[in-house]
């Protein structure tokens, strides 16, 4: 199955990461790759997730991610700029 | 003037119109609970005997309401006592701020006394949840708890806060707010929506909790009329048409009517309204969408196509979606969809029995209630039966755990409801397996003088297990004959209510015609062990797996 990679930024505060794997581990999608970074503006960090999932289960996930108020931003990522 | 975290939680809740709170105090919420009794005149604490009650009445009261319920506990076993409230209200889109409190912040994260993690273990089953670490932080988080609560697709919010936190001081011109991102709904493209109610033939509208959320009762009436449409429901949209309304096929899904089961199979348009396509509302999705069209209309985006793709999204608020539509659309006239309509109808309407079973049990039952008297149910047969034969007439008179399906839900929740609706007449349908999980909440509706009327759907088995043991698993009664022995009736004395056990209609009209003003009434209901609830569509199954009688 396809890898998609979201990129999100969201508040730079503990918990948050939890709440975002939460949501991948409750529709049982493995994580294959994680990152995590503070972002130029120190209350905002960006995270990156790579899953995989066919176009239901992406456009799923970044319905689910945007609905989380910790969240600011969604962005899928497209696999070639990676 | 600086004032303490445990005053700012008091000034919060009275700044978000709070009047009645359900709870149970504990170590961790001393301060709080000290300045609830200094505030009693504005504030009332309804004193419950378990937390996971006091969360259900919390959830109730919001259901009749439509405001957030507010439920308070302690830390450890209270707030672990709260969880399967929380995720009640979860999954029934129910407004609710659940409150903890925790060990003071230098013990946290040191498995201190009746130290838990309550955030993270609520965190799959709330809309949002704040772990408070600075007083400065209180008045902001207590806010946006409110609104997130109540705004968009409603749910509960917990708010977890250490004792030390109650106790810190500040000064409100240091309070801090929160930072929160909330989704703007886009504007919705009604076209493609306008043109495939047009152009069908035999459209269905199918109902549910939003429609009651956005409060569109009226909207959806006038809708169904203009576009000659039949309403089928789910168990969290029932009352959201009264039920004598022509367009009202009652509830659909697996024990829904024959006649929603039907022209859901046979309609070429459905129009979804605040529904999320529950399996037991649809059973097999596929044959389930075959041939049709589907406009989806949610609050909640990520409700769309999630179980069943749909053709036309509208992601809105129904009521809001329904009066554009309306302005949209001319009256339509579908007069041989609308005579089907009247034909599959008929299908639903049974000779009523002379003797006690549930269906005669519910409609003596209903003859005594108003229009508005509130109905919470608990979770299994009876449960279903009240959504077939009970006639509700008018939205948040149904306190019912759809979602989750908790038995045990029922009494917290009717307290609630009761508290909620002026202290009136309030009935709860209960069974012997469901009223055994949470029983000792009687003791909160007997201190707190409630009218309610607890019938007791008796029949000494695990009734809905029992019945699926008979339908798929050769009458394996495996640990659902009940044999307890329990007297309802005697037990309901010993809590300072009334009791009494009813055989046959006449008892349970004299019953009926005798209750007591301001006491909670127990009607101990004897009923056969293996009546079904049918009709039935078993799980997975269509409207060809129908099942209308026992064999």
């Amino acid at each position: 199955m396809e890898l998609f990679t979201v990129e999100l930024t969201v508040v730079n505060h503990c918990g948050v990461l939890n709440r975002i794997t939460g949501l991948y581990a409750k529709g049982k999608h493995n994580i294959e790759r994680l990152t995590v970074q503070e972002s130029r503006d120190p209350t905002l960090s960006v995270i990156q997730i790579a899953t995989r999932g066919d176009a239901a289960v992406q456009s799923q996930m970044m319905r689910q991610l945007s609905k989380l108020f910790d969240v600011k931003t969604v962005v899928l990522l497209n696999n070639s700029t990676l | 003037m600086k004032r303490s975290g445990a005053e700012i939680v008091i000034e919060s809740l009275c700044r978000n119109k709070v009047k009645t709170i359900f709870g149970y105090p504990g170590g961790a919420v001393l301060p709080i609970y000290d300045e609830l009794y200094k505030n009693s005149h504005r504030l009332n604490h309804v004193l419950c005997a378990h937390e996971q009650n006091a969360a259900h009445a919390a959830d109730g009261f919001a259901r009749v309401t439509g405001n957030p319920g507010v439920v308070i506990s302690t830390s450890g076993p209270g707030a672990t006592n709260l969880v399967t409230g929380i995720a009640n209200a979860y999954l029934d889109s129910v407004p609710l701020v659940a409150i903890t409190g925790n060990v003071a912040v230098p013990l946290l994260g040191k498995d201190s006394f009746q130290e838990v993690d309550i955030t993270g273990i609520t965190r799959p089953v709330v809309k949002h949840n704040f772990a408070v670490s600075d007083v400065r932080e209180l008045s902001g988080i207590l806010d946006a708890a409110f609104k997130i609560a109540s705004s968009g697709r409603p749910g509960p919010v917990l708010v977890d806060i250490p004792k030390s936190i109650q106790t810190d001081v500040c000064e409100e011109s240091e309070f801090v707010s929160q930072e929160l991102f909330f989704n703007d709904l886009p504007d919705e493209d009604l076209t493609a929506a306008v043109e495939a109610i047009t152009e069908a033939e035999r459209p269905l509208i199918y109902a549910g909790g939003g429609v009651v959320a956005s409060g569109a009762s009226e909207e959806l009436q006038t809708f169904a009329e203009k576009i000659s449409a039949p309403v089928a429901f789910s168990m969290m949209g029932l009352t959201a048409l009264p039920a004598g309304h022509p367009a009202n096929l009652g509830m659909c899904g697996m024990h829904g009517s024959q006649s929603s089961a039907k022209l859901q199979s046979e309609c070429d348009l459905i129009i979804a309204l605040g529904v999320r396509f529950s399996d037991r509302a649809t059973g097999n999705t596929a044959k389930y969408k075959q041939g049709k069209t589907l406009i989806h209309v949610d609050i909640d985006l990520s409700e769309i196509n999630k179980n069943t793709a749909a053709d036309i999204e509208l992601c809105g608020d129904v009521k809001t979606v329904l009066k554009k539509l309306l302005l949209l659309l001319p009256q339509q006239f579908r007069p041989q969809w609308q005579k089907r309509v009247c034909d599959a109808k008929k299908l639903d309407l049974l000779p009523l029995e002379n003797n006690l079973t549930p269906r005669t049990l519910l409609k003596t039952v209903a003859k005594y209630c108003e229009a508005d008297t509130v109905v919470a149910t608990d979770v299994g047969q009876h449960q279903m039966w009240t959504m077939q034969y009970f006639p509700f007439q008018s939205p948040r008179t149904l306190l019912t755990s759809g979602g989750l399906g908790t038995m045990g839900f029922g009494l917290g929740a009717a307290i609630g409801g009761c508290i909620a609706n002026d202290r009136k007449r309030t009935v709860l349908f209960t069974g012997d397996g469901s009223f055994g999980m949470c029983l000792q909440e009687l003791a909160t509706a007997v201190s707190q003088n409630l009218p309610l009327l607890i019938v007791i759907f008796n029949n000494g088995v695990l009734g809905m297990v029992r019945q699926w043991q008979t339908m798929f698993y050769e009458k394996h009664y495996s640990s659902t004959t009940l044999n307890r022995k329990t007297d309802f009736p005697a037990l309901a004395k010993a809590f300072g209510a009334e009791g009494k056990k009813v055989t046959s209609l006449l008892e349970l009209e004299n019953a009926l015609t005798t209750l007591a003003p301001d006491t909670p009434t127990v009607l101990d209901c004897q009923l056969d062990m293996d009546e079904f609830v049918l009709p039935m569509i078993p799980p997975g199954g269509s409207v060809q797996d129908l099942v209308t009688r026992r064999n």
